[in-house]
């Protein structure tokens, strides 16, 4: 079909980047072949998981220019669809999570009508607001664990299991989380030609025009945002079934929200690798400085200082990103 | 009833009143010029007709239906294109790309939006930079493209706002035969919005005025040129007592509040 | 009737406060159209140099204002010419996070520097006594006298935005900073100084807060998004509505008194199983939601 062979065309990339990625492609793949220390395996899948974070917030953060940082709550949306259904009736990962989705999706068109009336910080704020509104429900909610969360006990399953995707050794998690990356990465590649790619960037450019040459700005950007939902859901049930151990305060949290829309930013939002950049360099930074610096004595919480100094320095100085350094440096050559 | 209609159009913003009572009409075909001194409610009238601006009286009629009241996405999907001074599409899309995102207003594949772009800058004689980046484009070929992604909407109106700005003359010359082509051979109709006289005098069949956001004449090129109102309102009451003293009484059409 | 009347009493005492916690961020946003997200930090670090000074030099939490004050103005111009400066050159999202980024800095800063146990004020001349108001309403008298030092702060600031040249000057660019260019005004200088003003306030507000509030270095965020609620309801760049909005705020705030009343008079259960009292702050994230899809401009605002 024309849709698959759209997913598939990287055409329009130069050889260089397409000759990196699918290197990279295969690394990822042989990686659990190689010796790795735990550590490292649970920061690649974190790697991953946040790499689709990052897409999927990119298709209405980057190439639809509304920053969003209220993404968390998906997460939550997904992580306790899977584990309520897997703890109260069985159900397995490949079920709920489609569920899943279908509460994000079905949420996020009806925050998102009022929602994108609002632009610039006014939107960045109350996407802010909605998500510590669930938050806060979610943790008086009983049926979900309230501020304790809930937890999945892998004793009473048999892993390896993959329909309700328990698993007792990482690398089954890799793959599972790898192949949503792949699709991913294809599915952008698809959106941003797409109508709707194409209208979202125009709009991100000039409402007016977009509104002019016939496109329903409003509804554009609900559906887009419907899209990045879907995306954070999927990631979200997965982390339920892979961490485990879920509450609203490290699910849900304004952390969270702004770590999803600061690797999109940090790679360069607006681009299809700018997240996978931007995830390559946070999560083993930050896993990394965790590791070091976390547990020397007394310093709490220095890790996060350099990591808010990193934020700082980005912002301040390379705003548009890795992906966009790339890119410039790539014209001046031309010229 | 005309192809479009405009009857007391009214566009107040807070109290400043840009449009005043402005009623004429359009028939399918024509080519009609709209001038007027700076600040005279040129673009703010296309943005009501367009539908970007709601207007605060007045009614307006485009191909047999009243769009007083529409969305702009929906009077374009009517048939009437808009297209803006300065902006194209986007511009870090390439110039087909923006072409596209005009085309996809009546067709959901890629393939078939390319292949009518790749149309369309034929027509337009655009094809050979189809691959460039538009904002690296000099100013005339950015005027063209932004024409050409309006005519993607396959538009049966297009509302020009000032195309020729910032040309030289011979790129005047160009904008001019496309205008041109695309009135006469595609059988669009046409209003624009020009400052650059010798454009909107030579191209329009007929031409309308407004100043201080009333309609002040309507008519040929010539007859405008020589009301003493229009002279009035560009060059000053001295020049217009000078240039034409009697009161024009030559058939120019005028705005029927007026006599009142 | 008690609990109603000592709810609402207690709502707006709150609410006089937060308007000047508030009133930094809107001196800030309408000037330069730049949201602080570590607007709540800078409150945190108010309490902190409130509690400290108060318990280093012994003298009343009330005196502390001052130095607050001082601690305030120096760090808001420190970070808008060290930081914010630039950030302004960048795409809306390098902002967000920028200032974003300034809050998780100065969140663990002061995590490393305090600690993360809850510290609260235990002496001073107005700690523990209570005013008695008549109808049966007894308020702390630490929130009634932070409340009204608050008025009066808010009334300073009011004053020297729209009686003095400089607060004018600062209009004037917060208005149209070309034009303010053009008049002669140095608009660097006016950015700077909105900082400093709004960042003294939000640190006076922190000093006058520690007196009821318990502090550590997590409050920041709640005190942010209720600073945004008080801007957005009162209009972005509006002091007065700042002033109103901030009332409006407090009595949210104090939701759960007022439904507990409800729920005593109206002896209802199923209005008793709600827990209120968690939900508290998220009114005002409800309330920011609404007021901004309903009115953009506030009660009073200029800008949308």
């Amino acid at each position: 079909m024309e849709a698959i062979k759209n997913a598939v065309d990287f055409s329009d990339f130069p050889r260089l980047d397409l000759i990196i990625a699918g290197t990279l492609a295969a690394l990822f793949l042989a990686f659990p072949l190689f010796p790795h220390s735990s550590f490292a395996m649970s920061t690649m899948i974190q790697f991953l998981m946040f790499s689709i974070y990052g897409m999927g917030w990119n298709t209405i953060g980057g190439y639809g220019g509304q920053v969003d940082l209220g993404k968390a709550q998906y997460v939550g949306i997904g992580a306790y669809t899977t584990a309520v259904m897997l703890i109260r009736w069985d159900i397995p990962f490949w079920v709920s999570m489609p569920i899943g989705v279908c509460f994000s999706v079905i949420w996020s068109f009806i925050i998102g009508y009022p929602l994108f009336r609002l632009k610039g910080h006014y939107f960045a704020i109350a996407t802010i607001a909605t998500s510590l509104v669930l938050k806060d429900i979610f943790e008086v909610w009983d049926f979900v664990g309230a501020a304790r969360g809930l937890g999945i006990s892998p004793i009473k399953y048999q892993p390896p299991d993959f329909l309700r995707l328990i698993f007792k050794e990482d690398a089954y998690y890799y793959y599972v989380i790898l192949g949503f990356f792949f699709l991913g990465i294809l599915y952008l590649n698809w959106f941003r030609k797409s109508r709707l790619g194409f209208q979202l960037r125009c709009i991100k450019d000039n409402e007016d025009i977009a509104r002019s040459l016939g496109i329903n700005a409003h509804w554009a950007k609900i559906k887009t945002y419907a899209i990045a939902t879907g995306f954070v859901s999927v990631v979200g049930s997965f982390h339920a079934c892979y961490v485990k151990n879920i509450e609203p305060e490290d699910t849900m949290s304004l952390d969270i929200s702004i770590l999803i829309a600061l690797m999109a930013m940090l790679g360069g939002a607006g681009s299809l690798w700018g997240p996978v950049i931007g995830a390559g360099i946070l999560i083993p930074l930050k896993s990394y400085l965790k590791e070091w610096l976390g547990a020397a004595a007394g310093l709490v919480g220095i890790d996060l200082i350099l990591y808010g100094i990193i934020i700082m320095v980005i912002s301040a100085f390379e705003p548009r990103g890795i992906w966009g350094i790339v890119e410039r440096v790539r014209r001046r050559r031309k010229r | 009833m005309a192809f479009l209609e405009l009857n007391a159009v009214t566009k107040d913003f807070g109290g400043l009143r840009a449009n005043d009572h402005v009623s004429f009409s359009l028939e399918k075909g024509e080519l009609v010029g709209l001038i007027g001194p700076n600040g005279a409610g040129k673009t703010t009238l296309f943005n009501c007709i367009s539908g970007l601006h709601p207007i605060t009286s007045g009614r307006i009629f485009f191909d047999g239906e009243e769009i007083t009241t529409m969305k702009a996405y929906d009077v374009a999907r009517r048939g009437m294109a808009r297209t803006f001074q300065v902006y194209v599409a986007s511009g870090d899309l390439t110039v087909e790309e923006n072409v596209m995102v005009g085309c996809f207003m009546h067709t959901r594949s890629r393939t078939k939006a390319r292949e009518k772009a790749r149309d369309i800058l034929k027509e337009l004689k655009l094809h050979t930079l189809s691959e460039s980046r538009v904002k690296e484009l000099p100013v005339a070929a950015q005027k063209r493209v932004i024409m050409a992604t309006a005519l993607g909407t396959k538009p049966k109106l297009l509302l020009l706002d000032e195309v020729a700005a910032g040309l030289n003359p011979s790129e005047i010359e160009e904008i001019m035969t496309s205008i041109r082509h695309v009135h006469d051979d595609l059988g669009v109709t046409v209003m624009l919005i020009e400052h650059v006289m010798e454009l909107v005098m030579k191209v329009s069949a007929r031409v309308i005025v407004l100043d201080y956001g009333k309609l002040i004449a309507d008519g040929s090129p010539e007859q405008v040129s020589r009301d003493r109102r229009v002279i009035k309102a560009y060059l000053g009451e001295r020049f217009a007592a000078e240039l034409a003293p009697e009161i024009q009484d030559n058939g120019t059409r005028m705005n029927t509040d007026e006599r009142g | 009737m008690e609990i109603l009347f000592g709810a609402i009493v207690s709502g707006l005492l709150l609410g006089m406060v937060i308007a000047l916690v508030a009133l930094g961020l809107t001196i800030i946003w309408g000037m330069m159209d730049i949201v602080n997200f570590a607007h709540g930090e800078f409150l945190m670090l108010g309490m902190y140099t409130g509690l400290l000074t108060a318990q280093a030099v012994g003298m009343d939490p009330l005196f502390t204002l001052p130095v607050a004050a001082l601690v305030g103005f120096v760090l808001g111009l420190l970070c808008y010419a060290g930081f914010v400066k630039y950030l302004l050159r960048g795409p809306l999202v390098a902002q967000l996070l920028g200032t974003f980024g300034l809050m998780l800095f100065l969140r663990n800063l002061a995590l490393l520097v305090f600690g993360s146990e809850d510290r609260a004020l235990h002496s001073g001349i107005l700690v523990g006594k209570s005013f008695e108001l008549g109808l049966g309403i007894i308020i702390p008298a630490t929130k009634l006298a932070a409340a009204i030092l608050s008025v009066l702060s808010f009334l300073a600031v009011w004053l020297l935005m729209t009686r003095t040249k400089l607060g004018k000057a600062l209009t004037a660019t917060a208005l149209n900073g070309q034009g303010a260019r053009y008049m002669g005004i140095p608009t660097e200088w006016m950015n700077s100084l909105a900082w400093g003003i709004g960042g003294a306030t939000v640190t006076v507000a922190g000093a006058l807060i520690v007196n009821f509030w318990a502090v550590n270095p997590f409050v920041g965020l709640l005190f942010t998004m209720i600073a945004f609620a008080v801007v957005a309801l009162g209009g972005f760049g509006s002091v007065s509505g700042a002033f109103f909005a901030g009332l409006v705020v407090g009595l949210i705030m104090e939701i759960p008194g007022i439904w507990d009343f409800f729920t005593y008079i109206t002896d209802s259960t199923w209005m008793a199983h709600v827990p209120m009292t968690s939900f508290k702050y998220m009114w005002i994230y409800v309330a920011y939601f609404v007021i901004m899809v309903v009115r953009p401009r506030g009660l009073f605002g200029w800008k949308q």
